[in-house]
């Protein structure tokens, strides 16, 4: 008997087995696929100091991972992170190198900067109703002409000691920046699970009209969400800027990929409606296990762009099969 | 202010761009009956009754609910109004279960601010919904999206009138039902007018409104053409005003009731 001729119920069982918990789960398992393949290439893999290293290279990309999730949960996406990293970066380097100013302030000035720019993106986005793939994409150069006319090209490095803390202190022995990174997980799975703001965000991702039509203000979720993806932005660029010591205005461009890759790799359907925090960071640790795992095998960083890029195309093609093989029951019901 | 009316709409007037879909339209609601709203397509059915639920602005007119001037800028403050209205559509959202599809826009809320969802209280509240309509819906736990037409109308059905609310606009709800289906929803339909909804009925299907309407209001052209008391017309009467209208031989009908506003 094939699947066509079992009744309807089983039929709708099985699909639900297949795509719901696959989606779930096919992330983590694929994840300790490729650990234990890794790991037999490589005896070098498996050791506890190229697993935190992992951990720890990875702890911006997932906060920006996180950013986008709200954005692209709610519908949307938005290329410009890469390009706001970038101008946050040389902005808050130029503050605390060039004109000294106090850590605090400096930090605090950054991620003013990089909320706004959320915030500008989802003005734009909602006021004009053009597609935001468009406008992101156009905010970026915006944002990436800005950030080379203030950083005039230069390098900054040398930051106070204050600043290099976030990188380099620790809380029981763990990172700050890997505290930084569970608490701010634990408070978007709160915020998607828990809050009126979070279930009206899957709402709006699922349907906008239908959004507007039960009582929801569209406009302002939608301006709030590129907001709170901003903010996110800005403060992984604090991370990643603090990490390197140094920055300068080629640093975050190429994020948006990694994070937007993680993402959908993660359960974050690109159609918005459907996402989760824990498939989300796995999705973030499959891509960094990918490109470790492949330099400790020997293969360069252009083969890795060619995997991404692979890996990327399938998540879209298996989100996109999802939603038909829906539809499909859908209208057979 | 007439308060035996519940719903009271006075020359509404919209244009979209430069064409003028509603001109002048009067429409009286009378409390606890159901009203059919016939027309041919683009007579400007859906539109006024967008305008009643908050989708719509209008141009120009006014709107009483109750006898009180109600100032509509929204759905919600439509919702806030009594008035639900179940899109042609069904506007559901594909990605969530029944309860979350009940409660979305009106989640009930715990904790300081209210910010955060009482889950719990949400579901028992979406079975004893289901319950009390008899919907035939196994658990407010199933998704939408896994659902036949006729559960997918009672979920929005079930939306509407969740929220005590007195006045339900239904647009097109048995276009795309069977005939078992479609019998089903207007039994429900019926019911509902027994526990005191005022229902405004937009539909093609001339025969339902015949099976269960008090009167049927008629569009054509964007504007009013009658009132007819189902009770004394028969099906080729309203199709008769629907085709050619009030002024061009279809003003033989028997007139019930019909209030220039001027």
């Amino acid at each position: 008997m094939n699947r066509e001729q079992l009744p309807l119920a089983i039929r709708e069982k099985i699909l639900k087995i297949d795509l719901s918990s696959l989606r779930k789960y096919t992330v983590m398992i694929v994840l300790v696929i490729l650990m234990v393949l890794f790991s037999l290439t490589s005896p070098y893999f498996l050791t506890w100091r190229n697993l935190s290293n992992i951990i720890m290279q990875n702890t911006y990309f997932i906060i920006v991972a996180v950013g986008l999730s709200f954005v692209m949960i709610g519908g949307g996406i938005d290329l410009s992170v890469g390009y706001q990293m970038s101008l946050v970066g040389v902005v808050t380097a130029m503050m605390m190198v060039v004109n000294h100013f106090p850590v605090w302030l400096a930090v605090f000035l950054g991620i003013l900067l990089g909320t706004t720019l959320g915030w500008i993106n989802g003005l734009i986005v909602s006021t004009i109703k053009v597609f935001p793939l468009i406008v992101t994409l156009a905010t970026s150069i915006v944002f990436q002409g800005i950030s080379y006319l203030i950083s005039r090209a230069n390098t900054f490095r040398d930051y106070p000691g204050g600043f290099i803390l976030l990188a380099r202190g620790k809380i029981l022995g763990i990172p700050y920046d890997v505290v930084l990174t569970i608490l701010i997980a634990i408070l978007a799975s709160f915020i998607y699970y828990e809050t009126v703001f979070g279930f009206r965000l899957i709402a709006l991702g699922g349907n906008e009209e239908a959004s507007r039509l039960a009582g929801i203000n569209v406009r302002r979720m939608k301006i709030l969400i590129y907001t709170i993806c901003g903010l996110l932005t800005a403060i992984a660029t604090m991370v990643m800027i603090s990490k390197a010591n140094t920055t300068n205005s080629s640093f975050g461009p190429g994020t948006e990929f990694i994070a937007l890759t993680a993402a959908i790799v993660g359960g974050v359907s690109f159609m918005g409606g459907e996402g989760n925090i824990p498939s989300l960071i796995a999705g973030v640790l499959l891509l960094a296990v990918l490109g470790n795992g492949m330099q400790l095998a020997g293969w360069g960083t252009y083969a890795q762009f060619i995997v991404r890029g692979v890996i990327l195309l399938g998540a879209v093609v298996f989100d996109e099969y999802q939603r038909n093989a829906k539809k499909k029951v859908q209208m057979k019901a | 202010m007439d308060i035996e009316h519940i719903v009271e709409m006075k020359g509404i007037c919209k244009w979209f761009g430069g064409i003028q879909a509603l001109k002048k339209v009067d429409l009286e609601l009378r409390r606890g009956e159901i009203m059919g709203i016939v027309g041919d397509n683009g007579a400007g059915k859906s539109t006024l009754m967008k305008i009643l639920s908050g989708a719509y602005l209008a141009d120009e007119g006014e709107i009483y609910i109750e006898g009180q001037k109600a100032h509509i800028q929204n759905p919600q403050d439509a919702f806030n109004l009594g008035v639900g209205m179940i899109y042609q559509d069904l506007a559901l959202f594909n990605n969530l279960d029944v309860a979350k599809n009940i409660f979305i826009g009106r989640e009930l809320t715990h904790g300081p601010l209210n910010f955060l969802m009482d889950k719990k209280r949400m579901y028992k509240r979406a079975e004893d919904v289901i319950r009390d309509f008899r919907v035939d819906i196994k658990s407010p736990r199933m998704n939408v999206a896994r659902m036949s037409g006729g559960q997918r109308q009672m979920v929005a059905c079930a939306r509407a009138i969740a929220f005590q609310s007195k006045v339900l606009i239904m647009d097109e709800p048995t276009a795309a039902l069977g005939v078992t289906e479609a019998s089903k929803l207007l039994g429900l339909i019926r019911s509902l007018k027994e526990m005191g909804l005022s229902i405004l009925l937009i539909t093609q299907r001339i025969p339902d409104i015949l099976a269960i309407a008090d009167r049927v209001f008629v569009l054509k052209g964007g504007q009013r053409q009658d009132i007819l008391e189902v009770s004394k017309v028969c099906l080729d009467d309203v199709v008769e005003m629907i085709i050619k209208g009030k002024d061009q031989g279809g003003n033989h009908i028997p007139e019930v009731e019909y209030k220039s506003y001027g």
